[in-house]
Parts: structure tokens; C-alpha cells; sequence
């Protein structure tokens, strides 16, 4: 019995030691050399987010092409949907298994990688005055530096934007409104007319935070929002918070279900929207072509959109606009580094661009000239106009702030929305977790 | 016995051991490490990015006491598991003896067949049926209670603070039902027939027989099914996860699921660690106690 005591005690203690050196991160960051040689052989694993079936098909289409081009190669895909994305990346992190290119979004999301350096610092491949760096839109390449560094690869721009039926609001006899107050009277006289003003489906908890995020770029300065990121700098005591809130709040009572949008999942509200039961459906011109499409009840010409328009008195930025690219990085453990980068300089050509950006994707590239407007949908096409002229790109509230200040924005927001919490008791919430947060 | 013959016999004794040692060092390994793994954890705080731990003592603990959702997700728990005893162990108890009383053997299949179904269907499709039933407005549930004139009951099941967690026991309930049924058909069918001629000739009626020679002759399958319960209960976690994540606002968070946002979502390692002591805890006693109670009113025959 005591060898065997022994033995399992001894393996216990192996185990325990491999763990914890699993655990350790990486000491130094990893800098990925321009001029390194690529090797066309082996295997690249790439993470994505286009795991929903109608995304799905653009990287396995770009991998099978990559393959063609060099035949020693093989891309291995593991495709997750936007929920589940987040889980799996946390659970390769932690198993220390990140495939050599993975989906990341920019702010604090990102932020992880880089403390922990797990993303290869790739300044000298993608900086804006390299090659590659040339050919992508400045301000997405910058979304993702950090101290002053570059880490992502931004693959498409994504932006929000409220959609809506052109056809109901001309039944209803309203126009696209020009104040935050007259889309609140639009909704109500949609409403008389037997039509859910705005499809609002928030079982998921993101999709409330996205209309907070945009009010609150209009309401509260750009950079007391900044600092109010970060924990450490965070005070939270611009009243423009609670004028949010109480915005918020009119929209949710006015515009949607009320209380029930808790009970109803965002895909439930976007088809409606897209079934022509909803005049509004709040989304992300990456869901345009998803929205109208040849065979839903919405027809694309009768598809409208418009930026969710500016509170009157509103002392925050009023040419905001909430959004963020979105984009890879490359595992600073990737034994095979310089292919991985080729891999995605590929992804990123202005051919495969173009791709991209046009139906059935509709997920506007952040490849210059990544876009050929002939191909595009012309929504999408104006939406990007839209833009371009835009002053301050608000990244979501809940990648932008740490992960503890996001939950208690997810949750309480859903209080706001079903009436069991007040805006002033929402910023209480918010507050104490980024206090807890600071510590 | 010569000098040298315990010796020997030790070393045969320790050899024979080899055998039992592959089983040791894979149950120790897989079971037993990861259970005492999870309480060094929690005295830790760990970034999974950087794999920085810093010892913080019980730190973490403290944080429970303090943690609302802590308290929320204990109270669902314990809701839980008090209505699925009532559903699944006696509910299921006295459908199973109906069911066994049957004359039909082939109506007994069928209706054991008919109360199992749904826990052959997996949760994820089941969550999916259930949140179609619960959906406002347009949604079954508030369909019929439209339909019958009951408008004011009507409410969004799942993002109603107030009734998220029983729409999720309820759906729970609905599939765990069959398979406990089941379990305690299998139990009622191995009573001795002759105990329920004796109690027939004695004068007891249907009832007396159940309480009096059905209930205490199925003891220790109640006792196991009260474990396999409760413990269930308290390691819900996909239920949860499917339905509403712990929304609207946290109200139906359960220990499971508020342990996976706490590790997964907000990156607390260690905290979320200390919630899994909580359920190892509680499960660990509900077991020991349950065991306990029906060793002492166990039935010989």
C-alpha cells in the first residue's frame, strides 16, 4: 500500500507542478520579425467569430483558397458564434491552447492578451508605416494599440446604427426622426398604428447596453467616459450618466415591449425586424445584409437606417458614433509565426476584402479598397459614409470597460429596462464595481 | 514460522498491490486532486492571462458573505431543490405506483414510456421548446392564459425577476419527472407480491398498501433519489445556462452559473473556486446526512 501511497503521491505532485507551470504566462513579449522567412508547410489554426451559418462559409472559402495557393499548408478552423466566442477563448487561454491567429475585439478585451503577452507584438508587420500596415484603414489599425504598440490585424469595421422599415414609417406616415424626442413621438404613433415601434430583445443583456453606449457618448463627455474606463481614474459623477438613463428608459417604455424585452432573445427581435412585424430593429451595419435579405419579408429597398439621434441638450459628442473594428491577433506562442502573418495578410487582400463586404456577408473591410461599392449593398455602402464622418468611434460599453464594470452594466441595465431599478441606482451599481475593481 | 516469513509476505503483499495502484493513482489523479486542487485555488487570486497567482488568504470567502448574488443564487438553489423533491421523489413515487398498478402490462409500458420521453431530449432543445412556451405575448403559455381570459397572469416568464427561476424549475421538473418515475417503477416491481396479498387479505385498501407496504419497501430508493436530487439541485448549471444565463439581473443566477461568470466572464479564478467550495459543501453534507437517515430506517425483509 505504501508504494502505491508513494506512487500516487508522486504523481499528484507531477501533476500539480505541470499545472502550475501551465499556468505561468510569458515573461517577455514576443516581437514578430518582418523579415522572417515563411515556411509553407504545416498547419495554421485560426479562432474566428464567424461561426453563424451565414458567416461561416467566408473563412472556409479563404482557407480552402490559401491551401490551393500552397499545397504544404493546412488551415484548421474553429469557428465560434459571438456568444460563444468568449468562453472558448478564456478556456484556450487558460489551457495555455490559443491557436496561432484568434478573434479579438479592441479595448479591454484585447487589453488581456497583451498584459499576459500572449499576442505577438506586431508594430514591425502591421504598424502603419509598414507594407501591409499601408493597406489597411488607419484608424482600425490603431484600435489596436496598446502602449503604444501594435497588436491586432482589424478584418472589418463594424458600427451601430438603428434599421428600419421604410415601408411601415410611410403606412404610419412618419419620417426618419431628427431628435432623440421626435423618435420617441414616432414611436408612439407607430404604436397607435398596431406596429412594435422597436424589436428590443435583451434576454442576452448586450443588446440594452449598446443603446446606453451611444447615449452616453452624446450625453457625457469623451473624456470623462475615458477615464471613467479605467477603474483607477473612474468617478462616475458626470450627470450626463443619469440623463442617459432616463433616455434610456423613455426608449424602453416608449419604443419596445417594456418590461418583457428581458424575456425575448435578440435573434427573436431581429427576426421580427426582419419578418416587417418591428418598424426598428438597433443593430450593426455587420447586420444589414442579414436584416433585409433577397427572401425576407423586409425588402432591401425598403430597408432604412439612421444614427440613433442626439438628445436635445446633450453635452457629450453629438457626431459619435458607437463601434469598434473588429480583428485577430496573433498567438505569441504560434511556433510557426511567419506563416500565421501570411495567413492573415492574405485574409486581409484587398480581393478577399471585397468578399467581405459584400452580401451574403455584408461585413464591411477594413482593407483599403477593401470595398467595391458596385458589389456592396448600398446601405451598407452610405453606413460606412456615415462613418467616416463621424468624430468619436464609442467602443461598447461592455469591451471597453473591465470585466467586472461590464457585468454590472449587463445586469442592472436589465433591471432599468424591467423597472426594478432606477437610473441613479444603476450608476450606484456601476460605480461600486469599479470601485471594487480599483482595489 | 521461519525468520524470514513476514518479510516475505509483506513483499507479496506490496506487490500484489500493483494491481490496486492503477486504479489509486487514476482515481486520485482525476477525482480526488482536482477536489483538493479547487480549495488551494480559492485562496488565490489568479489572472489566467498572465498566470500572476497572488495568495489572498480567505479573502475570496469573505467576498461570498458580502456578495449579494451569492445569497440570490443559494436561495434558487435551495428552491430548487425543495420543488424537485416534491416533483421528483414524491411526485414521481406515486405516479410510478399508479403506473405499477395497472393490470395491463402493455398500458404500463406505455405510460412509462410516455413519462420518459422528454428526459431523453437534450437540454439545449428542450431550453429552445421552453423559451418558445415562455415567450411574451406571443409565446404558449401567455397564449393560453389570453385564450382563457386570465390577461392580467400574462408576463414575460423568463425576464420577469420575479419568475425567471420557477420557469426554469418548472421546465426542469417537466424532464427530470419521467426518469425518476421510472427509477421507482423498477424499485416497486421487485416488492414480493405476496406482501400485498398479505395486506390485501389483512383488509388494507389501495392506500394503506401504499403507505403501509409500497413507500416503506421503496425507503431506500427515496433516500437515493432524495440525494441524486438535491445534489442535482445544487449543481444545476445547464438549465440555468440555457434559459436566461442568471438573468434578468442576476434574480436567477444559481451557484453554477454565477461560479462560471465569475471565472469565465469576469476572470476571478479564485472567487469562483470559493463558490465551488460552497456547492461541494453543500452537497457533501445534504449526501452524508441523507445517507445517514436511511441507514437508520432501512427495512429488512
Amino acid at each position: 500500500m505504501k508504494i502505491s501511497m508513494h506512487l500516487a503521491a508522486f504523481a499528484v505532485t507531477a501533476v500539480s507542478a505541470a499545472a502550475l507551470l501551465a499556468g505561468q504566462g510569458r515573461a517577455e513579449e514576443v516581437v514578430a520579425d518582418p523579415s522572417a522567412k515563411v515556411e509553407y508547410s504545416g498547419t495554421v489554426s485560426v479562432l474566428t467569430k464567424f461561426g453563424l451559418q451565414q458567416l461561416s462559409p467566408y473563412f472556409v472559402g479563404v482557407a480552402a483558397e490559401y491551401e490551393k495557393l500552397h499545397p504544404g499548408v493546412k488551415v484548421e478552423l474553429i469557428q465560434e458564434s459571438d456568444d460563444s466566442v468568449k468562453g472558448k477563448t478564456k478556456t484556450l487561454v487558460a489551457s495555455n491552447s490559443l491557436p496561432d491567429v484568434y478573434f479579438t475585439w479592441t479595448g479591454s478585451w484585447g487589453a488581456n492578451f497583451v498584459r499576459g503577452h500572449r499576442a505577438a507584438d506586431l508594430s514591425k508587420v502591421i504598424g502603419p508605416d509598414t507594407e501591409w500596415g499601408k493597406t489597411l484603414v488607419p484608424a482600425a489599425v490603431q484600435a489596436f494599440q496598446y502602449n503604444g504598440k501594435y497588436y491586432g490585424i482589424p478584418l472589418y469595421l463594424d458600427v451601430k446604427f438603428m434599421g428600419y422599415n421604410k415601408a411601415i414609417f410611410a403606412k404610419s406616415g412618419v419620417a426618419a426622426p431628427k431628435s432623440f424626442e421626435e423618435l420617441l413621438t414616432a414611436c408612439d404613433t407607430l404604436r397607435k398604428g398596431g406596429v412594435t415601434p422597436i424589436s428590443l430583445g435583451n434576454k442576452e443583456a448586450w443588446p440594452a447596453v449598446h443603446f446606453a453606449g451611444q447615449l452616453l457618448a452624446y450625453n457625457v463627455p469623451r473624456a470623462t467616459l475615458e477615464a471613467d474606463f479605467e477603474p483607477k481614474t473612474a468617478k462616475y459623477d458626470d450627470p450626463g450618466y443619469v440623463a442617459s438613463l432616463q433616455q434610456f428608459k423613455a426608449l424602453i417604455d416608449r419604443c419596445t415591449d417594456g418590461a418583457a424585452v428581458n424575456g425575448t432573445s435578440y435573434s427573436s427581435a431581429f427576426q421580427q425586424f426582419s419578418n416587417a412585424q418591428s418598424a426598428m430593429y438597433y443593430q450593426e451595419i455587420i447586420e444589414f445584409d442579414q436584416a433585409a435579405t433577397a427572401d425576407s419579408a423586409l425588402k432591401r429597398e425598403d430597408f432604412g437606417f439612421f444614427v440613433l439621434p442626439v438628445p436635445e441638450g446633450a453635452k457629450g459628442d453629438p457626431k459619435a458614433i458607437e463601434g469598434a473594428p473588429e480583428g485577430y491577433m496573433i498567438s505569441a506562442a504560434s511556433k510557426n509565426m511567419p506563416l500565421a502573418i501570411d495567413f492573415m495578410k492574405f485574409v486581409t487582400s484587398k480581393e478577399n476584402g471585397q468578399v467581405l463586404s459584400s452580401p451574403p456577408y455584408g461585413q464591411p473591410s477594413a482593407t483599403v479598397g477593401g470595398s467595391s461599392k458596385e458589389k456592396m449593398s448600398p446601405q451598407v455602402v452610405e453606413g460606412l459614409a456615415a462613418l467616416e464622418s463621424a468624430s468619436y468611434l464609442m467602443p461598447w460599453l461592455d469591451t471597453a470597460n473591465s470585466a467586472r464594470v461590464a457585468s454590472a452594466w449587463l445586469a442592472s441595465l436589465q433591471a432599468l429596462a424591467g423597472g426594478t431599478m432606477t437610473p441613479e441606482q444603476v450608476m450606484d451599481t456601476v460605480k461600486e464595481a469599479s470601485a471594487a475593481d480599483a482595489k | 514460522m521461519r525468520a524470514g516469513g513476514t518479510s516475505e509476505f509483506r513483499l507479496r503483499d506490496l506487490l500484489s498491490f500493483r494491481w490496486a495502484a492503477i486504479a489509486v493513482i487514476l482515481v486520485a489523479w482525476f477525482v480526488y486532486y482536482p477536489i483538493v486542487d479547487n480549495f488551494i485555488v480559492s485562496t488565490t487570486d489568479e489572472d489566467i492571462f498572465t498566470g500572476e497567482v497572488t495568495q489572498v488568504g480567505l479573502a475570496n470567502y469573505q467576498r461570498l458573505l458580502d456578495d449579494p448574488v451569492v445569497w440570490v443564487a443559494l436561495w434558487n438553489n435551495f428552491v430548487y431543490a425543495a420543488i424537485s423533491i416534491v416533483f421528483q421523489v414524491f411526485g414521481a413515487f406515486l405516479l410510478a405506483a399508479m403506473i405499477e398498478g395497472l393490470d395491463s402490462e402493455r398500458l404500463r409500458r406505455f405510460w412509462r414510456a410516455v413519462y420518459f420521453i422528454p428526459s431523453a431530449i437534450s437540454i439545449t432543445i428542450t431550453g429552445l421548446l421552453f423559451y418558445f412556451i415562455y415567450q411574451p405575448a406571443i409565446g404558449l403559455l401567455d397564449g393560453v392564459l389570453k385564450a382563457s381570459g386570465l390577461e392580467t397572469l400574462m408576463r414575460p416568464w423568463l425576464g420577469d425577476e420575479g419568475t425567471a427561476i420557477y420557469a426554469i424549475i418548472a421546465m426542469s421538473q417537466w424532464q427530470g419527472f419521467g426518469y425518476s418515475t421510472l427509477l421507482f417503477a423498477v424499485a416497486i416491481q421487485k416488492i414480493p407480491r405476496e406482501l400485498y396479498d398479505a395486506a390485501i387479505i389483512d383488509g388494507a385498501g389501495p392506500l394503506r398498501r401504499l403507505w403501509n407496504v409500497t413507500f416503506p419497501l421503496t425507503r431506500e430508493m427515496t433516500g437515493l433519489m432524495t440525494i441524486i436530487t438535491v445534489t442535482g439541485a445544487f449543481q444545476v448549471f445547464n438549465e440555468v445556462m440555457v434559459m436566461t444565463a442568471g438573468g434578468p439581473n442576476n434574480s436567477s443566477q444559481v451557484l453554477g452559473t454565477w461560479l462560471y461568470q465569475q471565472g469565465f466572464t469576469e476572470n476571478n479564478f479564485g472567487y469562483g473556486a470559493a463558490i465551488a467550495a460552497v456547492i461541494f459543501a453543500v452537497t457533501m453534507l445534504t449526501g452524508t446526512a441523507q445517507l445517514i437517515y436511511t441507514r437508520r430506517r432501512r427495512v429488512q425483509l
